[in-house]
Formats: C-alpha cells, sequence, structure tokens
C-alpha cells in the first residue's frame, strides 16, 4: 500500500510525462468547450468520458474490446510462431535467406490495410480474415528480429558449448534460443502494436465485430463522443498492452537487463 | 458382432438410407436456409430490418445474417466472392460491376427518389459564398462521399442542369461524417450529403451552411438510388431460395410502408443506424419500391453514359430477375 502511495508521488513528479498528457485533456475540454473548434465532431472531454462510461457499464465497450483482443492475440500467435520459425530458418542457413529474401523483402513494406480487399476474396469477412491480417502484421518484425539475432549469437557462446560436447539440439534449446530471446522480444513489441492496428483496421473495413466497426457505426451515425470514445478505448488498449508487455519482458529476460544491456 | 446383429444393423442402415429421401422435404421444411447479406447502416435498408424483426424470414424459412460495413466497400467484391448471398447496392455502382462483365442481376428494388422535395440527397454550400448554380461551381472544389456512385452521378447532372460543365469542376472524396466540416472550414466550396448527413449538417452547422438543390429530386424525380443484387448462377441454381428471400422482404417493405412517420418505424432504424432518434424525426426518407423496373435502368444507363461513364450495359431487362419485376 505504502509503495502504491511511493509510486503514485513518483508518477507525479513535475517531470512526470502524465502532467502533459492531463494538460491535452485539459485543451480538449476547454477548446469544445469555448468554441476555439467549432464542430458537433469536436465535443468536450467530458461528455466522450461520460459516454465511454455509459457503453462500458452497460457491458458494450467491454465485449467489442474483447472480440478485438481475441482476434489480436489469435494472429499474433500465429504471426509470431511463423515469424520465429522463418527468422530461424534465415539466419540459419544462406541459401533459405538467397532464395526467399528477395520474396520477404518485397512484401514485407507492403501497407496491410491495402491488402485486406483481396483477402476478403479468398479468407471472408470474419474472424479468419482479420485473425490473417494481424498475423502477417506479426510475422514480419519477428522474422527480421529473429534472423538478426541468430546471427547476432555470439561464436564464443557456441564454441564453447560445443567445446563441453553439448549436443546439437541442447545446444540450440540451452544456448542459442535464450541468446536470441532478447531480439525476439524486441520484435514481439514491435508486433504487438502493428497487430492492434491491423486488428482494428480490418474491423473497420469489413463485418461487424469489434472496436474498429464500433468506431465506424458511430461515425455515421453522427455521434462524436461515442466515437471518440472508441478512440480512448484503443489509446488505453496500446498503453496497457506496452505497459504489459514490458513488465513479461522484465520477467522473462530478466539476466538481459541485469547484465546492463538495455541501454 | 453376431451374423444376426450385423445382418440387423445393415437392414437398419438401408432401411434408414431409403426413407431419408422421403423424409427430407420435412426436414428441409424444419432447417433454416442461411443467407448472408451486405448491407449499409442507412436508412434505404429498412425493409430488409423490419422483415429480420418481425420475423418474415424465418416464417420463409431463411435465417438472414446481416453484415454492416459504412460506406459498403466490401459488398460488391463480397458478393462476387460469394461471401455474401445478397448485397444492397446503390444502382450506379451495381451497374459499372455489370459493364465490367460481372454477372449481376437486381433481385429487388431498395431506394426511389421521391417525386417531390423533401429529397434524401442536397447540395449545400457555405452561407454568403454567392453559390446558387452549378455554373458557379466551375473550377471549384465539390465533395462526393465516392466518385462514380449514385451521390456523384446525380450532383454532376444537377451541376450541368444548373448550367456547369461537370468536367471543370473537381471532385475531391470526403467520407459524409467530415463533409460539413470540410465545408464550413473552407476546405471545399460545395458537398452533396445523404440524409442523414443532410439533416446533421443544417442542424449543426446552420449558421454557415444552406442548401442550394435538391440534387435527385431536381435531375431525375422518382428515379432510381438502390437495390438487392444477386450473383446471377446464384439465381440459375438456387432461385426458389430468393424468391422465398424477396417474398419476406416485401413483407417488410410493406411494414415500412404502412409504419412511414410513426414512431416504430423510426426506433427500427435508429436501432440499426444508432442515428439518435431524435435526429430521425427530422430527415427525410426515400421511397421503398418493390420492382426494378426497365425504364429506370435505361435511365440510369443513359445518365452514367452522358457523364462519363459509358460502355457496353445488357438490356436492362436482362439484368432484373423475376422477383424483382413489376
Amino acid at each position: 500500500m505504502a509503495g502504491g502511495v511511493l509510486a503514485a508521488t513518483r508518477g507525479f513528479r513535475p517531470s512526470s510525462g502524465v502532467w502533459l498528457v492531463l494538460g491535452l485533456f485539459l485543451l480538449w475540454e476547454v477548446s469544445a468547450r469555448t468554441g476555439m473548434v467549432d464542430s458537433p465532431n469536436w465535443p468536450p472531454l467530458s461528455r466522450v468520458a461520460a459516454a465511454l462510461a455509459r457503453d462500458t457499464v452497460s457491458g458494450e465497450i467491454p465485449m467489442l474490446v474483447g472480440s478485438t483482443l481475441a482476434r489480436m492475440f489469435a494472429g499474433l500467435a500465429a504471426g509470431t510462431m511463423a515469424g520465429i520459425a522463418a527468422g530461424l530458418l534465415f539466419g540459419a542457413s544462406t541459401l533459405a535467406q538467397r532464395v526467399l529474401g528477395p520474396t520477404v523483402e518485397l512484401i514485407r513494406p507492403i501497407p496491410i490495410p491495402a491488402v485486406i480487399p483481396p483477402l476478403v476474396l479468398f479468407l471472408g469477412l470474419d474472424n479468419g480474415m482479420k485473425i490473417t491480417v494481424a498475423a502477417v502484421s506479426a510475422f514480419f518484425p519477428l522474422l527480421t528480429n529473429t534472423a538478426q539475432g541468430l546471427r547476432a549469437v555470439e561464436a564464443d557462446q557456441i564454441a564453447m558449448a560445443r567445446t563441453f560436447g553439448v549436443p546439437g539440439w541442447r545446444r540450440l534449446f540451452r544456448v542459442t534460443l535464450p541468446a536470441i530471446l532478447p531480439y525476439v522480444m524486441a520484435g514481439l513489441r514491435v508486433a504487438l502494436a502493428l497487430a492492434l492496428v491491423t486488428t482494428v483496421v480490418a474491423e473497420m473495413i469489413a463485418g461487424e465485430q469489434g472496436v474498429g466497426h464500433y468506431l465506424v457505426l458511430m461515425q455515421f451515425a453522427g455521434r462524436a463522443e461515442e466515437m471518440y470514445a472508441a478512440v480512448l478505448v484503443l489509446a488505453f488498449l496500446g498503453y496497457a498492452l506496452n505497459r504489459g508487455f514490458l513488465w513479461v519482458e522484465r520477467r522473462s529476460i530478466a539476466w538481459y537487463f541485469a547484465a546492463g544491456r538495455d541501454g | 458382432m453376431t451374423e444376426f446383429t450385423r445382418r440387423a444393423a445393415l437392414g437398419a442402415t438401408m432401411g434408414g438410407a431409403l426413407a431419408l429421401p422421403l423424409a427430407a422435404p420435412a426436414l428441409r421444411a424444419q432447417a433454416l436456409t442461411k443467407m448472408r447479406v451486405s448491407v449499409i447502416p442507412v436508412l434505404d435498408v429498412a425493409p430488409l430490418h423490419a422483415a429480420i424483426a418481425q420475423n418474415y424470414f424465418a416464417a420463409e424459412g431463411i435465417e438472414v445474417d446481416t453484415s454492416s460495413t459504412a460506406g459498403g466497400a466490401t459488398g460488391l467484391p463480397g458478393l462476387v466472392a460469394g461471401q455474401y448471398r445478397v448485397t444492397f447496392s446503390n444502382t450506379v455502382s451495381a451497374l459499372l460491376g455489370v459493364r465490367e462483365g460481372l454477372d449481376f442481376r437486381f433481385i429487388s428494388g431498395a431506394a426511389r427518389s421521391l417525386a417531390q422535395p423533401p429529397d434524401t440527397m442536397a447540395i449545400l454550400v457555405r452561407k454568403g459564398s454567392g453559390i446558387t448554380t452549378g455554373k458557379q461551381l466551375e473550377g471549384k472544389r465539390v465533395a462526393s462521399n465516392t466518385r462514380n456512385n449514385i451521390v456523384w452521378l446525380r450532383g454532376m447532372a444537377w451541376i450541368d442542369k444548373t448550367g456547369g460543365d461537370f468536367k471543370r469542376v473537381t471532385t475531391v472524396e470526403v467520407p459524409f461524417p467530415q463533409m460539413a466540416d470540410a465545408l464550413a472550414g473552407g476546405q471545399i466550396d460545395a458537398g452533396l450529403f445523404s440524409e442523414p448527413f443532410v439533416t446533421s449538417a443544417l442542424e449543426t452547422h446552420g449558421d454557415k451552411l444552406e442548401r442550394i438543390g435538391w440534387i435527385i429530386q431536381e435531375t431525375a424525380p422518382s428515379s432510381s438510388i438502390a437495390q438487392y443484387v444477386a450473383m446471377k448462377e446464384d439465381l440459375d441454381k438456387n432461385g426458389e431460395v430468393f424468391e422465398r428471400f424477396v417474398r419476406a422482404l416485401h413483407r417488410g417493405t410493406d411494414w415500412v410502408n404502412a409504419a412511414a412517420g410513426k414512431p416504430e418505424l423510426l426506433q427500427l432504424v435508429a436501432n440499426f443506424t444508432r442515428v439518435p432518434l431524435e435526429r430521425l424525426q427530422k430527415v427525410a426518407f426515400t421511397a421503398y419500391p418493390k420492382e426494378v423496373t426497365t425504364a429506370e435502368i435505361a435511365e440510369m444507363i443513359a445518365t452514367m453514359t452522358k457523364f462519363g461513364l459509358g460502355g457496353r450495359y445488357p438490356a436492362p431487362a436482362d439484368l432484373i430477375f423475376r422477383t424483382a419485376k413489376a
């Protein structure tokens, strides 16, 4: 409890970034109330918060968030596994990199929203398409980071394991994979943000599911408060996911940070 | 398993196999045919939602699953891909697909403009801009939600009718929800609005914006706006299913026409569009036709051809499925 109070006090130091966020919120409220921005599409934050509270209590927003997160995590899991597998192949085999590299580099820069219409053609409008979109977004950061991590594993570590007669498969699980984990985690952090964005974009384009669809529906219904409530939900969601990820990262590769390698 | 029981089992299986075709009609009557329909959350699809709410589809043995996409970007591509059995589409977009060789057929009318104002589409400008005709819009920026759709086409026809050359007007795509702000803020000089955005723009920006024309009513009163579309191949194979679908839909149309102006219709529309009820009370509704006529399709093709969307179109009669014929 005391620790919590201490943390809260620390969080509100004059130099804390929280003040800027609160200041921006205040600017939002004032700009809408005083007519600095004179449009029904710019409602005061207090009214947005009221709409957010109402739709949260009614259960609509929690349900939408749950369905969006379920799709995002399903895609993230699939994309992560495929990305790590492909990254290991790329990192371990020059031939694989030579053969598949140009294709990957050609596909990687394509903005995912641009390929959603053809994906609708092949995968439909439901979860299959949306999960695939999240998976494809997660795939590339994991692939590049895993491959890079594999190439960066210190030769000394491998040589030492070999000297001690550690068999190949054990070397993979005890030396190589732990050594590339920081790289994988860095890729995963990028993938997490991308997967949330692309899942919501896919929901905005097709089907009647998730926060993305709610956002567009409210926009077209002229209900600006509800629309910004969805935007706020996405902002908080992105922030919470990132904080949660950092917490997991600190614990899963504590040795890496203990070695003072987090800059 | 003994010889006796094996033979008994075989007999039972054979008997079951023989009895199944006899039982099939009864089973089919019980199982609902699932149909996925692409819609847009606009007033025009009220009959479909009425038919769902009143259980008219269930009475025909059909379970309708609507997929609502604001803007309708995936409606016709989804129909081609087989994701939908039926798509609600504006006439221009459906005909452009037909021109490109896609086998779309109109299975029912959906929305038609009224003979007299108010209209569901209007052109708005800034108050004090002095713009009242299409001639004055030459060299100016006019916003349409999408290029080459019904809103754009009727907007260009209005510009033409009021003395302007549509080729000298710069069309910019602005989504309906942002159009009033863009117009009030001076980013565009005129906007082609559709309901409920006409009402909401005049309600919220009434001091800055004004309506200078009803774009459909002044160019083509009682003309085609939108239909329900299906693929020819599906209709050839499953015509009977679509007959049942349209029968239920038309009962929904009757319900909506009977409830015109009544609170139950406004509540139904508020439920699926999420537009606040108090705004819907001021909004203009379309006419809800059941049939599609060759004359309205011919008029549309002629207008499209005049405004640069010409090409090889089949005879209008070939595009209308029997369920949409008067």
